[in-house]
């Protein structure tokens, strides 16, 4: 692949692209290439707002995870005060990694080299020989891990590496409202049902976050077989009808698959729609009653979605909520997270329920899950190959479509569900970073 | 020596020689007819932890959790014509050794513990995929033959290097 000349040679191809954009326009190079991949890191991972953890993995003193923003190594961890804490994995002394596992459980992090010693709050208390070979010239306090902003939302834990810029809440900017679709299932919440599934692709982490933006125009093709099988009471024509909502200027967006005569909250035991509806307000059980399919995305790469689904086709199904995050791991290249998040109040069997329904569907070897990355892998490749790198691809669908009068829901709310515009808005913003307008 | 006779030993290991290549030569009819109806196959998510925690193999999170009704329907899904995770085909081959048996339950269920390498290629690429797993399945002697009750199958890696897994293992 060839690389741009330099870096006025990528600061005129950003300013293409966003000009391009109000046209209906979207470079396929976006999607695979080395410069792009390198700015998203300098401009967009290093000051967005990016998902870390839920909280539900990490619910005791001493708990962590490692996680990524970015090409950052991160310990996300709970200390000893329930406070959570995101850290940079790595010992300040000579940058060894502290933490070599995914989880677990620890009051002090000790590197294996020279054995500097932190809390798990990334406090330093220990130096090996810290009188003799330092006389009194290193200061712990100067030397604690490296610290990342780090804020929640209904447990969600985000991080952000800029230690200035807005709040997770100015950031989410009303799409707080779409996200308790997925969390608010009942007053305790959701909790994580177990470690993630964890796996890498040659994909590019735009086109996952793409798609669950709200892609509806996809399933009746991709994911034909479920309407072959009989798990689908609809046709790909009826299956498009819904809204999809997106926040200008954030970069948020979420389909909402409105299924025509469907029961309200199908799927869901009584008590966790009465958990719902206690925990929502009644704008969001309005709208959310009348979804059967709801697919977002958390601008950059966080996204959710909830279906009812069953295990044979033809039973009504229950409703199973997905979580995943994209991370970037090199140009055309991602590391894929994808949980369940169950209702923490519902019945254990439910929760059972909800995540067979999961995994049959959307873990790594779920049936939908298998013909998307399919799909995405052969878009990744196309996108790096010579020709295609010049290419556009049209994103005028709905460059039309006027808002919806008297929703209920923030943001930009158009329909059909299928509809190009949440793309458009999540293109524009993540075209603000990579201009450093962000 | 274990305590299942020789023929014993000589008969499972055939049996799941025969179960693999009904996987290898994609005969999926052919494969869930070598299991029981009350088949459990499960595939648990493995992560990587320090030494001394208390799992290292999820107790909760499952890359498979199946019976003969999802079975089915996974396999209906490939005779469609839009499992387009399958198209074209992987080609796989599963490497069976260490066949190890040793009594189940009942007089007629043995716990069988065995590797499975898998080597898998799709396309036109030339770089395939290779899964080291190791399973412990329940292998059940039935009028009609032997019979596969239970798989539990692990990936040695905790970070999967395939972009879906389409196959079985």
């Amino acid at each position: 692949m060839t690389a741009f000349n330099d870096a006025t040679g990528l600061a005129d191809w950003v300013s293409r692209t966003r000009a391009g954009l109000t046209e209906g326009r979207f470079p396929a190079r976006a999607f695979n290439d080395v410069d792009v991949h390198a700015l998203e890191q300098e401009r967009l991972f290093a000051k967005a707002w990016c998902f870390l953890a839920h909280e539900s993995e990490i619910p005791s003193p001493g708990d962590y995870v490692t996680r990524k923003i970015g090409n950052n190594n991160l310990i996300v961890a709970r200390d000893e005060h329930g406070v959570i804490h995101a850290n940079l994995n790595m010992c300040r002394h000579r940058g060894n990694v502290m933490c070599k596992s995914e989880m677990g459980n620890a009051s002090h992090f000790r590197c294996s080299y020279h054995g500097w010693t932190y809390k798990n709050s990334g406090e330093l208390v220990g130096v090996p020989y810290m009188k003799e070979g330092y006389e009194g010239r290193l200061k712990r306090k100067d030397w604690g891990l490296v610290a990342v902003r780090v804020d929640t939302y209904e447990g969600l834990v985000f991080g952000c590496l800029d230690p200035e810029g807005p709040s997770l809440a100015e950031y989410l900017g009303g799409f707080q409202f779409y996200l308790d679709l997925y969390l608010k299932h009942g007053l305790g919440g959701v909790e994580v049902h177990g470690p993630p599934d964890h796996w890498v692709a040659d994909t590019d982490w735009k086109i996952c976050a793409e798609n669950f933006a709200g892609d509806g125009y996809h399933t009746p093709v991709a994911h034909q077989w479920g309407f072959h099988l009989g798990y689908f009471p609809s046709s790909g024509t009826t299956h498009s009808q819904g809204w999809a909502a997106s926040i200008p200027g954030k970069g948020h967006g979420i389909g909402l698959g409105h299924g025509p005569g469907y029961p309200a909250f199908s799927g869901f035991p009584d008590q966790v729609v009465a958990g719902m509806k206690e925990a929502m307000s009644p704008e969001q059980v309005a709208v959310f009653s009348q979804i059967r399919t709801a697919v977002g995305t958390v601008f950059p790469n966080l996204s959710f979605l909830m279906q009812p689904f069953s295990l044979v086709p033809g039973d009504p199904g229950v409703r199973f909520v997905t979580m995943r995050l994209y991370h970037p791991a090199g140009p055309g290249r991602m590391e894929m997270y994808s949980w369940c998040l169950v209702p923490k109040d519902a019945p254990e069997d439910y929760k059972a329920e909800a995540y067979r329904a999961y995994t049959l569907a959307f873990g790594q070897a779920g049936t939908f899950e298998q013909d998307d990355f399919e799909n995405w892998t052969k878009v990744t490749a196309s996108a790096g190959s010579g020709l295609v790198r010049d290419l556009d691809f049209p994103y005028i669908m709905g460059m039309e479509s006027e808002p919806v009068p008297e929703f209920p829901g923030p943001g930009h709310v158009v329909r059909p569900y299928v509809n190009d515009t949440n793309f458009r808005n999540m293109w524009s913003r993540w075209g603000d970073y990579l201009a450093g307008e962000a | 020596m274990g305590a299942v006779d020789c023929d014993t030993v000589a008969a499972v290991t055939e049996f799941l020689y025969r179960e693999a290549l009904a996987l290898d030569e994609r005969r999926f009819r052919d494969w869930l007819a070598l299991l029981t109806d009350d088949i459990r196959y499960e595939v648990p998510v493995r992560v990587t932890r320090e030494s001394l925690a208390d799992w290292e193999l999820s107790p909760t999170s499952r890359i498979f959790d199946d019976d003969r009704d999802t079975l089915e329907v996974r396999i209906q899904r490939l005779e469609t014509d839009f499992s387009w995770a399958e198209q074209p085909p992987s080609r796989t081959r599963h490497f069976v050794t260490n066949v190890l048996a040793d009594p189940g339950e009942g007089p007629d269920e043995f716990r069988v513990s065995s590797n499975c390498f898998i080597y898998r290629s799709r396309g036109d690429d030339p770089t395939p995929s290779f899964y080291s797993v190791a399973r412990k399945d329940v292998v059940r002697r039935t009028a009609d033959g032997w019979r596969l009750a239970r798989r539990w199958a692990v990936f040695d890696q905790s970070l999967i290097n395939a972009h879906n897994l389409s196959i079985f293992v």
